[in-house]
């Protein structure tokens, strides 16, 4: 009986290993999502958009005969999880590039992605990677969290704040782009209280909120995703507070107004660095037809958006004859003004400025659903690279 | 010629290997670890598994599971605190290491400081038992935890802490292929550490202990002193492991050393076998296998249904539970004494009785 099912195991077992053998050989693509941890409810529907991404550009078939082949894994929003991952990518598939997630791991992988040579696109928008001179070999598509956080001070200012506050999660991802607010908002001359910690697996806010009462700020920015942020806004219509949030592109969402129900209309200003899932642009028709009907939010056009821009760098290396690393990384760095449909601002990077872009829009919640209230543009000012 | 395994002197009973046959294939492990990894890149790729990361994470790991079968296994205190104390150890070396401590210095000084943290959350193992003393260790897993994360000056808090690759005289493990034969050295000695441990003194005193302490205590075990040795040796050895996983992923943080390790790491001794040696062997090799195999068809049918590895991301862990549980039920002895009864079975084939 043992035996039997022994042999069945080592039968099936065989069976799965030797199955990748008899498929041709691919462009691939390691991907580093998280499905099932702290980030999972933003990150399941940026790894759907990867997965439906890679699908749509290997019917359109851009890469003259070569298919893209991406692994997607989950890693949980474990740093070292994402390391074993990289390794696995580097010496069993030998990727040459890599669809990441996290700030936390994306920094922690830096060194090694600088020694491997491996492109690493990530989901995390740190300002810390926009410096080639630095980080090589790292890029992303959307507006950085530093320059969020400037564009949602203009915003502030110009809605008559002076003091401010900032929440979000003890996390790399929350912490990081927090100085160069503070930084900013000196030059602004705005007011700064006491920062409040709120996890991103935060279920009450409360007494986060009371505090933040005292020092009575006009505005906050919350760096949490969506269901901290929902959080954090019914607590604070539940306090009767006065303050508005300016929440940054991980926290801000279709599924918002769903979670925080009518806490986030007026309340809740999000930075929108991709046009939301199903907005009327041209790009959007494709994204919308990948999906098959179902309805996800934002984050499946960034990673949809992180996919192209992987695409439209692979067609350009490919051209060059240097399909590799540093041949991806060349190509995508003559990338200028490169459209995306609308889907997000042009994307430019140079050698010396891997910034995608410094313009976003900023939405807020009517009536249920979210909307574009204006778009902002921040300089690209050099002395903003890298932070 | 005898028909079985006859002993005539004492010596030869307590030898290690007692057979030639078991010498023999001892050699030939051996040899087969130590040219492994010159042929582990072909198989990697047939296999689509990274196989020397792997290898090292079982060398890594069974040098922790020893640790703790020493203290479960043999003693018979439960610790739900061994992967608060691996963390423990690779924050020691990591800050050594950062502090420019060589690897040779920095290490044994992890295991040692581990060592002391285990001792001292040991100590209510005088007084406590079974599920009391799980709680208790419980409770060392959450204070240290939290230290893990907040203490941000010494452990730098979530971002985690970056450690150089180890060197000993200028030759860099900075690959798993170089840091194969490391730990391969340390899973080796650990193993034979254990072994020797249950044949001294103080190895037959832990045994007394956790059969019958009472008895134990007549006839002269001193149980405090056996059970914070205990403690201490078993946290020395998950210390050393935790330190060897600092220099292996070069970048630790306090995600990692959760309940969910502890938790891990007792599993790892029920499924392999509590009380042998052998047993923690296999029990790491088992759950350190298990995910990365269940990794394979995730990666494979994500190729016609593409929603399947999230599905499979979450599966993951529900089907680890269920394989535990199945243990439990069906062999709670482990895979050390399900070896057993297969090797029995082809020894007396076809005659058994």
């Amino acid at each position: 009986m043992s035996r039997k099912i022994l042999v069945t195991a080592l039968a099936l077992t065989l069976c799965l290993a030797l199955a990748p053998l008899a498929m041709a050989k691919d462009i691939k693509v390691g991907g580093i999502f998280d499905i099932t941890g702290p980030t999972s409810a933003v990150g399941k529907d940026y790894a759907a958009g990867a997965v439906a991404g890679e699908k749509y550009w290997n019917k359109k078939n851009v890469l003259g005969g070569d298919m893209l082949k991406l692994i997607p894994n989950d890693y949980a929003y474990k740093i070292p999880q994402a390391v074993t991952l990289y390794k696995k990518y580097k010496s069993v598939d030998r990727v040459f590039v890599i669809q990441g997630w996290g700030t936390g791991d994306t920094n922690a992988l830096r060194p090694l992605v600088n020694k491997d040579k491996i492109v690493y696109l990530s989901a995390s928008y740190d300002g810390n990677l926009t410096n080639p001179k630095k980080n090589p070999y790292n890029f992303f598509i959307g507006t950085s969290y530093s320059t969020c956080i400037r564009l949602a001070m203009v915003y502030a200012k110009e809605n008559g704040a002076k003091k401010m506050v900032f929440i979000y999660p003890d996390h790399p991802y929350g912490k990081n782009p927090i100085p160069a607010g503070k930084d900013f908002a000196k030059k602004q001359g705005l007011q700064i209280g006491p920062d409040q910690i709120v996890g991103l697996r935060a279920i009450d806010a409360t007494s986060q909120l009371l505090a933040m009462k005292k020092y009575n700020p006009d505005f906050a920015w919350i760096g949490g995703t969506t269901p901290s942020t929902a959080v954090i806004l019914k607590d604070a219509a539940k306090l009767g507070l006065k303050t508005k949030f300016v929440i940054n592109p991980w926290g801000f969402d279709e599924n918002l107004p769903r979670l925080a129900g009518k806490a986030a209309e007026g309340r809740a200003f999000g930075l929108l660095v991709v046009a939301p899932f199903g907005a009327n642009v041209p790009g959007m028709k494709d994204v919308v037809a990948s999906a098959g009907g179902k309805n996800y939010t934002l984050h499946y056009v960034k990673s949809w958006v992180s996919m192209m821009v992987m695409v439209e760098g692979m067609g350009r290396a490919k051209r060059a004859g240097k399909l590799n690393g540093p041949g991806l990384k060349a190509a995508l760095e003559t990338l200028k003004d490169f459209g995306t449909g609308g889907l997000t601002a042009p994307i430019t990077f140079t050698p010396t400025d891997h910034r995608p872009n410094t313009s976003c829009a900023i939405g807020g919640v009517k009536g249920g659903k979210i909307y574009i209230e204006k778009n902002v543009t921040f300089p690209r000012m050099p002395e903003y690279i890298g932070w | 010629m005898p028909c079985g395994l006859f002993y005539e002197r004492y010596e030869k009973d307590e030898s290690i290997f007692p057979t030639v046959w078991l010498r023999f294939w001892m050699i030939a492990l051996g040899v087969f670890l130590l040219t492994f990894p010159f042929f582990a890149q072909p198989l990697s790729d047939a296999l689509g598994i990274n196989l020397l990361n792997l290898f090292n994470l079982f060398f890594i790991y069974i040098v922790g599971a020893h640790g703790l079968n020493l203290l479960t296994g043999y003693t018979g205190q439960i610790s739900l605190g061994h992967g608060a104390f691996m963390g423990v150890g690779a924050y020691t070396a990591g800050i050594l290491a950062n502090l420019g401590w060589p690897f040779w210095l920095a290490l044994p000084f992890a295991g040692l400081m581990t060592a002391a943290v285990g001792m001292i959350f040991g100590i209510p193992s005088l007084r406590l038992k079974g599920l009391y003393l799980a709680i208790a260790t419980m409770a060392a897993q959450f204070i240290l935890d939290y230290a893990m994360r907040n203490w941000e000056a010494l452990t730098g808090g979530s971002s985690g802490l970056a450690v150089p690759a180890a060197s000993i005289g200028g030759f860099e493990f900075d690959d798993d292929f170089k840091f194969y034969f490391l730990g391969l050295a340390f899973a080796a000695g650990a193993t034979m550490y254990l072994k020797n441990i249950t044949r001294t003194r103080p190895g037959r005193a832990f045994v007394a202990v956790r059969d019958r302490y009472l008895s134990a205590e007549v006839i002269g075990v001193n149980l405090f002193k056996y059970r914070i040795m205990s403690f201490g040796i078993s946290s020395f050895m998950v210390g050393i492991a935790g330190g060897l996983w600092a220099y292996y992923i070069t970048i630790i943080s306090d995600e990692h050393f959760t309940i969910w390790l502890s938790v891990q790491y007792l599993a790892m001794i029920i499924v392999g076998g509590m009380g042998s040696v052998l047993g923690s062997i296999y029990g790491v090799i088992f759950m350190v296998t298990l995910p990365e195999v269940l990794l394979i068809p995730a990666e494979t049918l994500t190729e016609i249904w593409p929603d399947i590895f999230g599905i499979f991301a979450s599966l993951r862990e529900m089907i680890f539970g269920i394989i535990v549980i199945a243990f439990l039920i069906f062999e709670p002895d482990g895979l050390a004494a399900r070896w057993h009864t297969i090797r029995a079975y082809w020894k007396l084939w076809p005659f058994s009785y």
